[in-house]
């Protein structure tokens, strides 16, 4: 179906898209800023378990984060 | 008349630079995530190297807007003229607006003067220009208002120095996407304008490759317009439409590179500048309406409407003048000799206000 020479299904993927990538990149890096503020927090009050478990969170988050770059370069070398 | 349309397609390329500076370093610098030096230095780099990464020019910026066959190098240059004119305009004003719908609109008005309003397809108008300029800003507002939210509901309880710290080196990231993004979108215009006007006097065949001084002068012309720096601009988009925390102006970067990057994967293009300015207005109103100062806001939505018309006027004025002395070089140095004009008187104006200000 197209609504003013737009396709209604293009511009609904966008949207989706589009909503899915935003949220889901300053979600992935709040939730790592949040794991390496609880990190600190762990380690200065010396709970090492609780250290570790908060910086493999922030550094697993980290990852996804440069996954999302890494993506958005992609996305511009192959158009 | 080669040499005034390459001259003048780079000097468009360095408006486009200095005018959309603000869309990658204004939020980065009104958080102090970096100084402006640094960071309009990064983003000129990242421009030019953004420039070297695609060479698709055969998709130019006309195509579908108007009928090809009837493009003629005089309508390159009064279009280019238009977007010039009005990017100059809004930079003046400290207004953000699109380099590509400014481009557009001084192309259809110098066709329209040309050849009349059948030239122009209009329904790519609609699809290229009008659709994507309501979609960009509400669309980004409104996904910036959810990431800000959110952002808030996860760091809300922890030590603010550590969140201050994150969110800054996230917009070393955010930032840079886009910037990078911003020089493989935007050099292609003026490349493929270029390219255009050297096929169009016979130096190259429609099928050859860009030549490699093409890009490296489209890339230079791009990052020396970003280095330069729009300053009026990014006083209106880092600090006249919200007073931004780093928080607000991660989520509004990483939400524009997020909108533009997808939107483009999913072939529907979108402004830079639409998109960011929608960005940081729902990250400021999401959290608090009053925030976000709704009379700059305005004044913007206002410049984005007034884009196309605008320079379409200016285009087919342009065209109007340089037909009047033919086909050969006499018309576009008369627009260019005009403009220059145009511009020392108000930059002679300016100074003298500042003078007798002081």
């Amino acid at each position: 179906m197209t609504l003013f020479a737009v396709e209604v299904s293009q511009l609904a993927e966008v949207v989706w898209v589009s909503a899915l990538a935003g949220l889901g990149i300053t979600t992935t890096f709040s939730l790592a800023v949040f794991g390496t503020g609880r990190y600190l927090e762990a380690t200065r009050t010396g709970r090492r378990g609780m250290a570790l478990a908060y910086a493999t969170l922030a550094i697993a988050l980290l990852l996804v984060f440069a996954g999302g770059v890494i993506w958005g370069v992609q996305i511009m070398l192959s158009k | 008349m080669l040499y005034i349309i390459v001259a003048t397609a780079l000097a468009f390329d360095f408006t486009n630079g200095f005018h959309d500076t603000a869309n990658a370093v204004a939020t980065s610098v009104s958080t102090r995530a970096m100084s402006p030096r640094v960071a309009v230095a990064l983003s000129a780099t990242l421009n030019f190297v953004g420039a070297f990464l695609s060479l698709e020019v055969a998709a130019t910026i006309a195509k579908g807007i108007v009928e090809a066959g009837d493009v003629t190098l005089l309508i390159v240059f009064a279009g280019l003229i238009g977007a010039i004119a009005w990017n100059l305009v809004t930079w003046w004003f400290g207004l953000p607006s699109s380099s590509s719908h400014a481009l557009i609109g001084g192309i259809v008005g110098a066709m329209v003067a040309a050849n009349g309003p059948d030239a122009v397809i209009w329904s790519g108008i609609v699809q290229k220009v009008a659709i994507p300029g309501l979609v960009a800003p509400v669309l980004a507002l409104l996904v910036a208002a959810m990431s800000i939210l959110i952002a808030y509901r996860i760091v809300g309880h922890q030590s603010p120095g550590v969140v201050t710290r994150g969110f800054r080196l996230g917009q070393l990231v955010s930032g840079s996407l886009f910037s990078l993004s911003h020089g493989t979108n935007d050099a292609q215009k003026t490349m493929g304008i270029i390219f255009l006007a050297l096929v169009a006097n016979g130096n190259l065949a429609s099928t050859a490759d860009v030549p490699v001084w093409v890009v490296v002068s489209s890339a230079s012309a791009i990052a020396a317009g970003t280095y330069a720096g729009g300053w009026r601009i990014i006083r209106t988009m880092g600090t006249r439409i919200i007073k931004m925390d780093p928080a607000q102006g991660f989520a509004a970067q990483s939400v524009g590179a997020a909108v533009i990057l997808s939107a483009s994967h999913v072939g529907f293009p979108l402004s830079t500048t639409h998109v960011m300015s929608g960005g940081i207005m729902g990250a400021g109103a999401a959290k608090r309406l009053s925030a976000v100062r709704w009379g700059v806001a305005g004044n913007i939505v206002t410049a984005w409407l007034l884009t196309l018309p605008c320079s379409a006027a200016v285009g087919a004025a342009a065209y109007g003048v340089v037909q009047i002395f033919g086909t050969g070089t006499a018309g576009p140095i008369v627009v260019l000799t005009g403009l220059s004009i145009t511009l020392a008187l108000a930059f002679a104006r300016r100074a003298s206000v500042a003078g007798e200000a002081t």
